[in-house]
Order: structure tokens, then C-alpha cells, then sequence
């Protein structure tokens, strides 16, 4: 029965067949298959930590937005009241200064009327001054003539002047 | 069109095995009455080993293999097997070989050299015999399987693959990351690639053992050869390897003075325990898969001997339940492959593990 009786030449042949495989496998082929199954392994493990992370984010996604809107909406009432408040504090501001330059201008305006009215008044003083001695030239020439002509065109004068006021 | 196809094939080989039925009947009415079915004979020649490859539906036809022998004054002598197969004797050079027939010497149908007196002399055969050539062919499909996975790693990167290399990814994680990487540890990456290789050669030879034709058909891990060799392999692994620990469990174990200091019974038990692990590891793949191809070709016989013993009818009729009992037992050997194989394996990696024990680890199982 040579199943039974181990035949050296297979034995040998076998021995060599099998240590050729292992030093071909065990070099190149086992740790190069392990280790990339491994990275994969690492990889997929990692990919399905990443997309859980992802989900919960995107569930966290719409209350953040949520907050985020209502922050913004606050910030822009708050901006819209400040701007308001700018508003009229700046009319006010006009207003006042508005009022100052009108209150310098009247005031300007009455010096002048003031210094006006006292040159006109000085003018109507010479010019009455003017006046009274043109009519007492005229009085004192006709006084040479009649006294009673004298008289008659003194009242005339007089009443030239008095319309002439 | 699959169903076409389906149909052309299974008439092909309906016909192939009513002309090679034809065939074998024809032969067996020509010969004369001592030429009967002789069921031991055919058993062992197709379970055993040779020097030719034999080419279906052909008795005399073989695929010629180099024969290389050291004759008896030392000469190598290098021809083709069809030199002696058809039992001739060959003159190469001054030395003269044959293929035994006589039972005497024990080597029956092994190649002898002829000596000056008529007597036989064995040499030292290296022939690149049908059982070499088989493995020669399953450790070039490993590195076949093993290199073009490599290949998709190193072209594809992260990518799964698919097909035929997926399910072999599939197979190398269940044998090294479910099974190898529990046992051993972090010792795993130093073991695992001699037993991944085993595993897969394993492997590989059963299932070349089930396909009839060339170049399957050698009953690979069914010969003591092959499985001595591995299991020898195993054998040195573990003790060549085994901490101090090892071999103080086993000479000196934890065990009542009465036990192992008159009388060594428990360092004799533990001894036998070492040689006994690869004993088993190398008869229990030799009789699975042995067993296997032995009930296969036996429920093939029945046909032969039932239409010898009968009629013609009769054998027709024994073929139709044969060929259903042997196609069941085909099936359930592909499972007995994987399973020896995947046994074999861990196994290995147990008894490797076992011999790495160091006091500490010790310490804490047993507390």
C-alpha cells in the first residue's frame, strides 16, 4: 500500500514545493494583503465615525441656523433704533444750529438798522440844520422888505418843512 | 440561451460517457475471463501515485513526466516517463530501468534499476512524478491567487475587490483576522503568513483532488507524503519556537510530586502529547480527503461491478443512482476541502500558541 509508505522523492519535492511558497508568500504577498486590508479597515471605520459626526452636525445645522437669524434680526433692530436715534439727534443739531445763525444774522441786522437810524438821524439833524439856515436866509432876506412877508413865508417854510418830515 | 447551453453540455457529456461506457464494455468482452473489474487494483491506482498523467477516456494513454533517479553508483539519470510506463525497460546510459512488477521489494509500479544479476534496485527517485506536478501546480495557483490580489492593491489602493479576488479577500479575513489574530495575538503578523500559506496551499490541493481531469486529479492531500510534510512543518514551527515555559510544562509540570518525580507519568504523557499533535494533524487531512476520492470512486466501481455481475441493464441502471450518490459526495467533499483545510490552520496556530505560553500569562489564566 504505497498510499501508507511516504515516498522520499515526494517528500522532498513537497518539502521544497511548500518552503519556495512560504518565502514567495511571506515575502511579498501576506504582509502586503494584511496590511491593506488593515488600512481599509482603519479607512471604512474612520469614514463611518466621520459621516456620523457629519449627521449629528447637520442636525445641529437648522437650530444653529435658527440662532444665528435671530442674532441677526436683534442686530439689525438694534442698528435701525440706533440710526433712528441719529436722525433726529442730527435735525436737532441742525435745528439749534440753524437757530444760532439766525439769531447772528437778526442781531447782525439790528446793529446795522441801529447804526442806519443813527446815520439817518445825524444826516436829518445836518439836514435840517441846512434847511433852517437856507429859511433863515430867505426870512432874513425878506425881513429887508416886509415884516409881514417875513412872517407869511417863514409859516411857509415851516410848512414846506413839516410836509417835507 | 443559458438553457441552450445548459442542454448542448449536458448532452456532450451524456454522450462521452455512453461511448466511454460503450468503450469500457467492449474492452471488458474482449478480454477474457481473468481481466475482470478489480476494485482494489483500480482504488489504489487512482488514488495513488504515478509516473504518467493519465488523459480521460484513454487506458493506455498518459501525459510523459520527466523521471529523474539517482542509480545505484550514483549517476543521475534524467528521461520521460512514457520511456517505462507501457512497461518497457530503459537503457539510459549503463544503467537500466523499469517499472517494478513483481510485489516482492514492496514498490510495486515504482521505478526500479535492473541490476547486472536480474535483481531490482531502487534508486534515489526525484521524478517530477503526477503527485509532484500537482503540487508544482496548486503553489503556482496560491501565487497566481495571492500575487494578482497584491496586484489590486497595489493598482487600486482602497478599493474592494470584486469577483474572485473579493471572496478570496473574503476567505483570508475569516482564516487570519477571525481566526489567526484571537489566537495568537500580537504574535499574529509573525505566524500568520506560514499559516495563511499552508491554509491556502491546503486548500488548493483538495480542490485540484476533485477535478478529474488534468491538472487536477492527483490525490494530493490524500497521500501520507504530503500531509507528513506539512504536518513535520507545524511540528518544527512549534517547538523550534516554544518558550521555556513550554517545555517546563511538559517535563516538569504543575502536577503532585507523586506524579513525575519516581516515575515520570505526567512528563511521559506531556512528551507524547508533542508527537501526537502533528500525528493527528497529518491523518486527519490524509483520511478526509482520502476517504473522500475513495467513496467517490467506489460508487463509480458499482456500475462496473453490478454490470459484470448482471447485465449490461442492470449496470445503466446502477449509473443513473452512482453518478447522483457520487455528484452528493463531490459537494460535500468541496466542503470537506475547505473544512480540512480551515481545521489543519487552526490547528497550527493553536498548537503554535500553545507553545508560547510564558509564566506570567500563565499565571493569570489559571487565577
Amino acid at each position: 500500500m504505497e498510499l501508507f509508505k511516504p515516498e522520499f522523492g515526494l517528500v522532498f519535492w513537497m518539502f521544497l514545493a511548500f518552503a519556495c511558497l512560504y518565502f514567495i508568500l511571506a515575502k511579498w504577498a501576506w504582509p502586503f494583503i494584511i496590511k491593506s486590508m488593515d488600512e481599509r479597515a482603519t479607512l471604512i471605520d474612520k469614514g463611518v465615525a466621520y459621516a456620523q459626526e457629519a449627521k449629528s452636525h447637520l442636525d445641529n445645522a437648522k437650530a444653529e441656523a435658527d440662532a444665528l437669524l435671530a442674532d441677526a434680526r436683534k442686530q439689525q433692530a438694534d442698528i435701525l433704533r440706533d440710526a433712528a436715534k441719529m436722525k433726529t439727534e442730527i435735525i436737532e443739531q441742525a435745528k439749534a444750529d440753524a437757530a444760532l445763525e439766525a439769531k447772528k444774522v437778526t442781531d447782525a441786522a439790528q446793529v446795522s438798522i441801529e447804526q442806519a437810524r443813527k446815520e439817518s438821524e445825524h444826516q436829518l439833524r445836518q439836514d435840517v440844520g441846512a434847511y433852517a439856515l437856507q429859511i433863515a436866509e430867505q426870512v432874513i432876506r425878506r425881513n429887508m422888505q416886509d415884516d409881514k412877508a417875513q412872517r407869511d413865508l417863514v409859516q411857509k417854510m415851516l410848512s414846506e418843512v413839516e410836509s417835507k418830515n | 440561451m443559458k438553457k441552450v447551453i445548459t442542454a448542448i453540455v449536458a448532452l456532450v457529456i451524456l454522450g462521452l460517457m455512453a461511448w466511454g461506457y460503450a468503450q469500457s464494455a467492449q474492452h471488458s468482452h474482449h478480454q477474457s475471463e481473468d481481466s475482470k473489474v478489480n476494485p482494489k487494483e483500480t482504488i489504489f491506482e487512482h488514488l495513488g501515485d504515478a509516473y504518467g498523467w493519465e488523459v480521460p477516456f484513454s487506458h493506455s494513454m498518459r501525459i510523459p513526466l520527466p523521471i529523474i533517479a539517482f542509480a545505484q553508483d550514483g549517476s543521475l539519470h534524467c528521461f520521460l516517463s512514457s520511456r517505462v510506463t507501457s512497461g518497457d525497460t530503459y537503457q539510459d546510459g549503463d544503467a537500466t530501468f523499469k517499472l517494478s512488477t513483481s510485489e516482492e521489494g514492496g514498490y510495486k509500479g515504482k521505478l526500479v534499476q535492473v541490476l547486472g544479476d536480474g535483481s531490482e534496485y531502487r534508486p534515489w527517485d526525484f521524478s517530477i512524478t503526477k503527485n509532484v506536478l500537482g503540487i508544482l501546480i496548486a503553489a503556482a495557483l496560491v501565487i497566481l491567487m495571492a500575487m494578482s490580489l497584491r496586484k489590486w492593491y497595489k493598482r487600486q489602493g482602497m478599493k474592494a475587490p470584486k469577483g474572485f479576488k473579493g471572496m478570496l479577500e473574503v476567505v483570508i479575513d475569516f482564516v487570519y483576522t477571525d481566526t489567526i489574530k484571537p489566537i495568537m495575538g500580537k504574535e499574529a503578523p509573525k505566524y500568520g503568513p506560514y499559516l495563511l500559506t499552508a491554509f491556502f496551499f491546503i486548500l488548493t490541493m483538495n480542490l485540484l483532488g476533485l477535478i478529474v481531469i488534468f491538472p487536477g486529479g492527483a490525490n494530493l492531500t490524500g497521500n501520507l507524503a504530503v500531509t507528513m510534510v506539512l504536518a513535520l512543518i507545524t511540528f518544527a514551527v512549534t517547538n523550534l519556537t516554544g518558550t521555556k515555559h513550554y517545555w517546563k510544562e511538559i517535563f516538569w509540570p504543575d502536577v503532585p510530586m507523586a506524579l513525575k518525580c519516581p516515575v515520570p507519568m505526567m512528563p511521559l504523557i506531556e512528551f507524547l502529547g508533542i508527537l501526537t499533535k502533528p500525528l493527528a494533524l497529518m491523518v486527519r487531512l490524509f483520511a478526509n480527503m482520502l476517504g473522500g476520492h475513495m467513496v467517490v470512486i467506489v460508487l463509480i466501481l458499482l456500475i462496473m461491478i453490478f454490470a459484470e455481475m448482471f447485465s449490461t441493464a442492470v449496470g445503466a441502471g446502477t449509473a443513473v443512482i452512482s453518478v447522483a450518490l457520487s455528484v452528493f459526495m463531490l459537494v460535500l467533499d468541496t466542503l470537506i476541502s475547505f473544512i480540512q483545510a480551515f481545521v489543519f490552520t487552526l490547528l497550527s496556530t493553536i498548537f503554535i500558541s500553545m507553545a508560547h505560553v510564558h509564566e506570567e500569562e500563565h499565571k493569570v489564566v489559571t487565577e
